[in-house]
Parts: C-alpha cells; structure tokens; sequence
C-alpha cells in the first residue's frame, strides 16, 4: 500500500488514477495520519468541528498578523452538481487525511477534493426524481459526516434531499454494500403522521438539512418539515429523531418529539391534541458528548409556527432542549425554552458542550445560542440551569381559538447577547430627530405594549394578532423567526470556557395571522394579514430540486384574491428605506461562562451600502453598523473568523464582502480579505502537509455556490494593502 | 448638467460625450474620459413595460417574494436596501440571466425574454429608478450595457 515515502510525482498519478477508478483506496494514506481523525492533528471531522459542537481548532498558522496576506488557495465551483446552479451553498467541509469532503449543488452531490488543491478526486450523486422534487428541504444541505473503525473502514454519511442515509466508501465514493440496502437506509420508513399513519414514501413530507453525528457507532438522525407559516393540515408529520447504527444501518431508537400515551409530556398536548398535531423536528444539529453517552436534541416549532389553536398546552417538546440517552434514546431530561410555541423560535443553534470551572466547580454544560439572544446554559447532566431562568409573565393575545402560555422563562444570566426584543423607543432608528419620529408614526401600525408592564416594550413572546390593512398590521418580534443566531449556530473555546455567536439585531418581525383562503387548510389562522393577498410561505429553493421538471407550460393559478378586495399590504418597517431599528444590524458576541458574562459585543459586517450611500445621512458620522443576517464562524487558537452576510461595494475594494477575524479575548477586528459573495456556509479549517486552509461556502444575488480555500502565501511575503487583495 | 441636459443624455447616448465635454470643460477630468456607461439612472424603461411586468410579477413572482416585493422569511426582498446592495456595479444582463436560469424558483424557463424584461422594469421602478421612453432590451448583451447603480453618479 502507498506509504509516506511515496514521492509527490507517484502520489499525483494515484490521485489522477482514482478518478478514472479502481485505485483510489490509496489515497486516505497520503496525510499518513494514524489514529482517529481529530482537531487536535488538524482535521476537521465532524460539520462543527467535534461532536461537542465547539466549530474549534486549535490550528495557530493563520494569525492576527497575517490574516490579510491570505489568498485564494483554490475555489470550487458547484453550478453542475445538478441539473442547475445553486444560489444558496450552505455546507461546511469536513477534512479527514488529506481529503476534503463536502455536500453541493441542486442535487446534493456528494464531492471528495483533494485538500490542499481542490482538485476533484470523487463524486457522488442518488437521484431521486419525484421524490427529491417534492423534498420540503432541498438544494445542497448543511454537509456529511465521517466515520472511521481506525482499521481502514472509513465511510461517509449523509442524507439526501428525499430523506435517506446514505453511507459511501471514503475513498472511492461508493456505496457500502453491507449498509442498509446496498448503502441506503430509506428514513421516511417508520415515519408517521397522526395516530401513527406511516406517510407516504414517495410525498410523505420529510426531509433534513443537518448532517448525520455519529459517536460510538452509532449514527443521529434529525427530521425536517416544510416551512411552518402556511400549511395545509395541523395533522402534519411527525417530528422524530433516530439512531442507527452505522455498520448495519439498523436503527436503534426512535425518540418521539411529540409524546405518545404514556410517554412524559404527552399530557402537555390537551385534548389529545398529540393526535392530530405534527412538525416538532429536530433540524437543527444533534451534538453528543461521547464520555458521558448523551445526546442533545434542539426540537423545533410544533404545527404550525403562528397558530397553535389545534393544539391547545405547552406542547412538549416543541422548542425544547432535550437531553437523550445515546444507547437507548430513553429522554433523561428536557427543558422547555418556549411554552405553546407561536413565534417561530425553534431551537436554532446547536447545543455546545464544554467543561466550565463555576464559582470554583467544574461544571459539565450544555450552551445553547437562540434565535432570542439569550445563551440558555443547563448542567448537562442533570438539566439543571446554571443560573436561574425565570418564569415571567408575557403579553397576553386574542386570537380567536389560540391558547396562551401566560409565562415564558426567561434566563437571568448571562445579559442577551444580542436583541431579545426591541426596546422602544431606545432601540428605534434615531439618525436624525426625524427618522425617530417617522418611526415611532410607523409603529403606531403595529401592535407592542408601551411602559415596563412587559420586557423589551411588550416586543419579546408578542403574540401574533389577526392583522387587518384597517387596522393593525400586526405584533411587533425581533427575537424570533429570522432573529439572533440562526441554523449556522455559535462555536466555542473549550479551554477557556468562552462561548462566541453572531446575532442578527434587526430582524423586525411584525407577525399577525388571518383566514387563509377557502379550502386550503384545515387550520383556522395562517401568517397572513385581512384584505392583504395570502402568500403561501415556502422555504428557500423550494422546487429547485435538480430533478424538479423544467416545466414550459403556464402556471397553474394560484389562490387569487377577491376582484379589487385586496391590495398589496404596505411596509411601515422601514424609514426612508433604512430599518427602523437603530444600529448595531449585527454583531459577533462572546460570552464567557466561567463568569456568565458578555465579554464583547463587536458590530460584524461593513455598513450596509443604504446607510452609506443615503442622501439623508451625509455628513453624518455612523459608526460601523454591522449588518443584518445570520452567519457561523470557526474558532482557532487565537482567532474568531467570520464573514459578512451582506454584500456591499466601497471606494476601497469595490463589491463584495469580507472574510474577518477577530482578536478572540478583545473582539478587535485583526484582519479581513475580500471575498465574491457573502458568506452563505459556515467556515471551517484545516491543515495539511504544514500549510493552514480556511474554507468558506459563498454565493447569493448573482453568485452562484462556491466553496473557497484562504491560506498563506506559499513564499513568504510582505503584508500587503486590502485593495491589492480583490480577486 | 443642468437637468435638461440629464434628461437629454438619459433619451439620446450620442449626446452624451457632447455633454461629458461640457463636463471637462468645467474643470474635471478631461484626458480621454472613459465611455461612460448607460445606468439605471438614465431613464432604461418604460411606464407601459413596467405595468406588463407588474401583471408578469403578480402571477409568477409575488407568491414568494411578496405583493410589494418585500420578500418572506426565505424569499429575499426584490426593493429595498439589501435588493439594492446585492445588484449594485453589476449590470440589467446579470439580472436578467439570474432570473432566466432560475426563475421562477418552481418553474425556471417558464417565462418568455420579454415577459423577464418587463419584470426588471417592474422591478426597477418599485425601487424609484427613473421612468424613460424606450423599454429594456431583451437581448443580454444590450442588457448588459445598462449597468445597475445604487447611487446616481
């Protein structure tokens, strides 16, 4: 077998080889790595960097005093992995001996590269036809996992569009024969709606974006529906999360979501609502602590995300961090973050585990960043919160047929890291004397509750209204559906115990519910508002599917509204075209947990070009604003890294966006190089034959998918200038 | 430029090197100023075009990116700030050819060059660019001579 004495030039004509077939078993020995794959020798093995959900490396080439001399090491370019370019990359690469391993394109190809020039060495794709057409969550997906017996039998694992796992051979990207079904475990079998009505595998509605964790041999499985705020039926699938075990692909446990008879919680779902009740998935990324043997499930949002009336009760474990056995999947404890869900918080982030000195204890915990900004923190044993979170009263609401949790709980520490709610005034556009006053005119529009009566102006846990054009528009949120930390989650330090997020601080949300229109659902209520026309809500890339048919005839009609009934609804969140939040749009916080402190909250994101360049601003001196959106980071020996989720054009460097690092103690800006398009994936980094890479997924507006290598200059070179960096 | 010679330059392009030298004359730059590019700004489509492409919008666009195009959770806003920054330095044929590869998102292709053209001009007039009295190409490379400005230059 090829072992390190294999020259470059026989390393090179194995690699080419492996292309064409046959050889490529040799490959994995080039990195001649022995052991299991691990951060600690510069791999990069699970989608968050461990399976404790750190995103941490403790690489330390790439520095504060040579981020800005980072050029592009390769790039590739996903627009024919499918039957059609992808604007939304959202993958994170693994890299295990050498090989980078990543999802893409419109078909969720599976791509092998060689790590330290890109170059293509396999590539998987499993059409699906229909079935991927009507997959609730298409397009490339989060990423895959890595697997390895330490004896050679080195698989990945990932699941495509139309919900199956799939395990290939690490080096040739074939299927494992002894796995399932000659490499293919179909996960909508045992998937069920109602009172246990197995869905249909063809358009059952399934799917996952998330990555497979896999620790001790045994594989977690999450479960995704289709966007929540316009569906047809309450009685949708049901959320579930499963093990498999990874040489077989027999599953091992299921844990139901939505509790049946006799299972803790199912009496939180009054009337036998569990029965007829659905969504409750777990889309976001499982993490495990391996020592331990448990496993941490954020459940999201039950059916449907504004309208809760059919499912009157706090809804376990709808919007719950839920701990399980890693064995048998038996729950060991859980806690609720949102009582009867109707916001669209889900839990969005995943739970980061680290080993924390409290107040002289050492403390095993679980943190979980939020689409509320707050870093709820549990002793990840016992689910004891760390500090105390509080049962507060919220506002009431007045929905007809809705049922209303009376409090929520509320952490005490650490400070939000981001905006929970927006305090108004305070935290209202205030540029000029005039844009405050146009804005708190504009508010007058909305729903939210003035005086201290409620946190945050009555604007955190605001309950949805029946929205009317007549009247109010709708409930004033900034916490919640599009709101702090998003899918790409926080990263953390597990030596020094500080846990790092990005959060959007101006996703104002002014949500409302009406009648949909006759016949098309079974639910009373839906995000929409009266006289406005009904929008059905479908995720990104919806229909996008690469085997989605490439239809030439007219549209079918869709819901139309009544003859000159309706017209478009009109915006009142913007003042003169800028958000009527005041800045920071954005920031990267750190939160360390020794002491349950914010140690810094640093605006991330150049200012957007509409404050930049409005007429209304000149002469004004802004500070940077950051911006809006939702982006992960990486965190490595010194350095937080990040890039914009915006795009903007400057004098300087003209359009693009940046790829930044942060001084990870200070929050200082220590470098940043020019990327073509936002960040849209989160970053992760490695390191081969002694060089450092950090590679980022990008694309959006006109780009599409493209992930990006950064490393250092192979020769040795001056610092150069930031305009000298675009490419 | 008084705003009778803007409205000149943005109906006739010949007049405009005629005006870049008044421009010079002025004191600017005068050495073999580049080609300066038809934009947005210069009045690129029509009242009549951007009504068709509100009719093209309400039936195949609005369902995602909203009835005022102001987008939805997943959909991204086609007015507006971000919608401005994601365009900007780039040119109408970029657009065009974003939408026609894949748009709309259900459907790609469904849409004829002209019905895509007259969406832009929909498009283009939501976000307040000025109304002109000849319509938007519909071929790319005439598209891709208007260039798309945030700021008027």
């Amino acid at each position: 077998m090829m072992t390190r004495r294999l020259s470059r030039a026989k390393a090179a004509w194995f690699v080419a080889a492996a292309l064409v077939g046959g050889v490529a078993l040799m490959t994995n020995g080039i990195a001649g790595q022995s052991g299991l794959p691990s951060t600690a020798n510069g791999e990069w093995p699970y989608y968050t960097a461990d399976a404790r959900g750190t995103r941490y490396s403790p690489l330390d080439q790439i520095t504060a005093a040579n981020f800005n001399t980072l050029e592009v090491a390769w790039r590739f370019k996903t627009d024919n992995l499918g039957s059609r370019p992808e604007f939304k990359l959202e993958g994170t690469p693994l890299m295990v001996g050498g090989t980078l391993y990543a999802t893409a394109g419109t078909r969720r190809a599976v791509i092998a590269l060689d790590a330290k020039s890109g170059e293509l060495r396999w590539v998987h794709t499993y059409p699906e036809g229909t079935r991927g057409a009507n997959a609730p969550r298409q397009l490339s997906g989060r990423g895959l996992s890595y697997w390895t017996d330490g004896k050679g039998d080195n698989r990945i694992l990932y699941v495509t569009p139309g919900y199956r796992l799939i395990a290939l051979n690490a080096k040739t990207g074939q299927p494992i024969q002894t796995f399932g079904t000659h490499g293919v475990v179909d996960l909508k079998v045992g998937v069920v709606f109602g009172t246990e009505q197995p869905i249909d595998l063809e358009t059952g509605e399934i799917g996952l974006h998330s990555t497979p964790t896999i620790v001790r041999d045994v594989v977690l499985i999450g479960s995704s529906m289709k966007e929540g705020m316009t569906v047809t039926t309450h009685n949708n699938t049901k959320g579930l999360a499963r093990a498999f075990d990874v040489r077989t692909g027999k599953v091992l446990w299921t844990f139901n979501t939505i509790p049946r008879p006799g299972e803790v919680g199912n009496d939180t779902w009054l009337n036998n609502s569990w029965a007829i009740n659905g969504n409750t998935g777990v889309w976001s990324q499982i993490t495990a602590d391996e020592e331990l043997g448990l496993v941490y499930l954020p459940v999201e949002s039950p059916t449907s995300d504004y309208y809760g009336g059919k499912r009157p009760g706090s809804n376990l474990f709808g919007e719950s961090l839920v701990c399980v056995d890693l064995k048998t999947g038996k729950r060991k404890w859980h806690f609720q973050l949102v009582h009867h869900p109707i916001w669209d918080h889900d839990v969005s982030s995943a739970p980061i585990l680290l080993d924390v000195t409290i107040d002289g204890r050492l403390r095993k915990v679980v943190a979980l960043p939020s689409k509320q900004s707050f870093l709820y923190v549990f002793d990840r044993v016992t689910g004891e919160p760390i500090w105390p979170i509080n049962e507060t009263p919220v506002p009431p609401g007045d929905v007809p047929g809705e049922w209303y949790a009376p409090t929520q709980p509320i952490p005490s520490k650490p400070a939000a890291y981001g905006r929970p709610g927006l305090r108004i005034p305070e935290e209202v556009i205030d540029y000029t004397p005039e844009m405050r006053a146009q804005a708190l005119e504009n508010l007058k529009h909305y729903k939210w509750w003035p005086g201290n009566k409620f946190l945050y102006s009555g604007t955190l846990y605001n309950p949805p209204i029946v929205g009317d054009v007549k009247g109010l528009l709708g409930a004033v949120n900034l916490g919640n559906a599009s709101g702090g930390t998003n899918w790409p989650g926080g990263g953390a330090d597990p030596q020094t115990g500080i846990v790092y997020a990005q959060a959007n601080l101006a996703s104002f949300a002014t949500e409302s519910v009406a009648p949909p229109p006759a016949g098309f659902s079974d639910i009373p209520y839906q995000a929409g508002v009266v006289g406005a026309p009904f929008r059905l809500r479908e995720a990104a890339g919806a229909g996008t599917y690469a085997d989605v048919p490439r239809r030439r005839e007219a549209p079918a009609p869709r819901a139309q509204p009544a003859a000159g009934a309706e017209q478009p609804l009109q915006n009142f969140s913007t003042v003169d075209g800028l958000s009527i939040v005041k800045p920071p749009y954005g920031v990267l916080a750190a939160i360390d947990l020794k002491r349950g402190d914010l140690l810094f909250q640093v605006p991330h994101g150049d200012t957007p070009d509409v404050v930049r360049n409005h007429p209304k601003l000149k002469g004004l001196t802004i500070p940077k604003t950051g911006q809006g959106g939702s982006v992960g980071l990486v965190v490595t020996k010194t350095l937080v890294i990040l890039g914009d989720p915006q795009i903007t054009t400057t004098a300087e460097r003209g359009r693009g966006s940046m790829l930044r690092a942060y001084d990870k103690v200070t929050g200082k800006e220590v470098g940043a190089v020019l990327m073509p398009a936002p960040q849209s994936g989160s970053p992760m980094t490695y390191m081969v034959d002694g060089k450092q890479y950090v590679v980022v997924a990008v694309s959006g507006g006109n780009y599409s998918g493209e992930y990006i290598a950064f490393g250092l200059p192979d020769a040795p070179a001056a610092p150069r200038s930031l305009s000298s960096q675009q490419q | 430029m008084n705003s009778r010679a803007l409205s000149v330059v943005a109906m006739v392009s010949t007049v405009m090197a005629i005006a870049r030298a008044t421009e010079g004359q002025e004191g600017r730059t005068v050495a073999d100023p580049p080609a300066r590019p038809r934009t947005v700004w210069s009045g690129v489509f029509t009242t009549g075009q951007a009504d068709r492409g509100g009719a093209v919008y309400a039936r195949n666009c609005a369902n995602c990116h909203g009835g005022g195009l102001e987008g939805a959770d997943m959909s991204p806003a086609l007015a507006g700030a971000a919608f401005m920054a994601n365009w900007n330095d780039l040119t109408l044929g970029d657009l065009f050819e974003r939408i026609r590869i894949s748009m709309p998102a259900d459907r790609p292709g469904t849409l004829s060059r002209q019905e895509q053209a007259d969406v832009i001009a929909y498009v283009l007039r939501a976000n307040q660019f000025p109304v002109g009295t000849t319509e938007l190409p519909t071929e790319t490379p005439a598209l891709r001579a208007l260039k798309f400005l945030t700021v008027q230059p």
